[in-house]
């Protein structure tokens, strides 16, 4: 890859990042925003919340050894079926890897 | 861009679902080529777009669980691995950390330790980008020479080490007991010299508050003489136990938050894999020319950063922000258009 097509390349991807900032402008990350204000509260309000996102909010609440488990199983378990779903697809593509060789 | 805004229960904040798959993207892009964990990335990202400091790092921590494992995973399978140098740094690099973490306490009684950990990050990016861009330069001529022999070597052969490179000389000095890495093509190195390696490394990460993976790297290529794709590999490894070290501890203090762990790790497991595989169409030098590149750029990032600290301007630290978003965009750009050519390379030679 030349120079030129990494400046360019680059140049692109700092527009686009210039342009992030209106996320934050959005109705969501307003509030966001107001909330960063706030100290850091150790109980989560499960008021107006329902099904998945209450259940979480219970079990932050109620037993933090449960919810730190349940957080690290899940994330192992994801991250793998994940990988797992994203590697048959990229062998799919033809991009299977095996052992290379390790060139300097 | 509202439709894809979601309520995240844990830190009681709206946050746009998309943008976090496409952070998570990013990093998972960086984590699986750089062998690092990119919080010096996840971390601020998400504090600029409204997420509590400390439910940033420990959800970036989560998220770097998640997506090292696959990444490992598929390292472990290009034989990117050296399980026994990643079992040793590990071990000795929390030893390393512990002590680098009491030396900022004791910091902190005296006085601002703050400034003089920025100060420290600043001329440790700086000093470590300029060294591998000096080698780059330094190396461009051999590499032309030995690119063409590489094309006869069969597949299993290491790479040579440079006569008179830094870990040539640690190589030679006769410190019992010696060790050997078959794994890394390291006959005998002196187990002191490793254990002070990792011990300095784990240090400096403790000092600066950061995972260490932009210490180790380039620490493992430049000082043990590690190949680098190799270094990478083995870096991550350690990246996946401490993150998931790091992400276990967070959630117990109640600072992860579930939902964006999720999303993010979405885009970040197929980031680390696409990252992990372009590491196959990449030659050492070149993963080690991006990586200067990377951390010089996340070096400017953090001298505005002081500028604002000094100034109060807060221009300085949108400027911070977007020069480090745009460094990870254009990285994970850069190293997904070398994917794309290495691949229809490789299939112009298949047929």
């Amino acid at each position: 890859m030349s120079f030129r097509s990494i400046f360019v390349i680059s140049a692109l991807s700092i527009m686009l990042v210039s342009a992030l900032p209106f996320f934050e402008r959005s109705e969501g990350n307003a509030i966001a925003s107001e909330k960063q204000e706030t100290a850091l509260t150790m109980k989560a309000d499960t008021n107006h919340l329902s099904g998945i996102n209450l259940f979480i909010a219970r079990l932050y609440n109620e037993d933090r050894v449960l919810y730190a488990t349940m957080v690290t199983l899940v994330m192992a378990v994801l991250g793998t079926f994940l990988a797992f779903v994203t590697d048959l697809i990229l062998k799919a593509l033809g991009l299977e890897v095996s052992r290379i060789s390790h060139r300097e | 861009m509202d439709i894809f805004n979601i309520y995240l229960p844990i830190a009681g904040i709206e946050f746009n679902a998309l943008l976090l798959v496409l952070i998570g993207f990013c990093v998972g892009v960086l984590g699986g080529f750089f062998g690092v964990g990119g919080g010096w990335i996840v971390t601020p990202a998400l504090n600029i777009f409204g997420f509590h400091m400390a439910f940033a790092i420990g959800t970036d921590l989560a998220n770097i669980f998640g997506q090292s494992i696959g990444a490992t995973k598929k390292h472990h399978k290009m034989g990117n691995i050296d399980w026994k140098l990643g079992t040793i740094s590990i071990v000795a690099s929390i030893v390393g950390l512990e002590a680098g973490s009491q030396v900022v306490l004791i910091l902190e009684k005296a006085g601002d330790v703050g400034s003089i950990v920025r100060w420290c990050y600043l001329f440790l990016m700086f000093g470590l980008s300029s060294l591998m861009f000096y080698d780059y330069i330094s190396s461009r001529p051999k590499k032309t020479v030995s690119s063409q022999d590489q094309s006869e070597k069969p597949q299993d052969s290491k790479p040579k080490r440079n006569k008179g490179s830094i870990a040539d000389k640690l190589h030679r000095i006769n410190l019992p007991p010696m060790i050997s890495f078959p794994a890394s093509g390291i006959k005998s190195v002196s187990l002191w010299i490793v254990l002070f390696i990792f011990l300095f490394t784990g240090f400096l990460s403790g000092f600066l508050g950061v995972g260490g993976g932009f210490i180790r790297m380039p620490a493992l290529v430049y000082l043990i003489g590690v190949p680098t794709a190799i270094a990478v590999g083995t870096d991550l490894m350690s990246v996946l136990f401490s993150g998931a070290y790091g992400c276990l501890t967070y959630s117990l203090k109640g600072r992860v938050e579930i939902i964006a762990a999720f999303f993010m790790l979405i885009g970040a497991s197929i980031g680390a894999q696409i990252g992990a595989t372009a590491v196959k169409y990449i030659k050492g030098y070149g993963i080690r020319l991006l990586f200067a590149a990377m951390i010089a750029f996340a070096g400017c990032s953090i001298a505005l950063e002081q500028i604002y600290k000094i100034t109060g301007n807060p221009s300085y630290q949108s400027a911070a922000g977007i020069v480090l978003m745009g460094t990870a965009v254009s990285m994970t750009l850069i190293i997904a258009v070398r994917l794309a050519a290495g691949f229809r390379r490789e299939r112009r030679i298949r047929s």
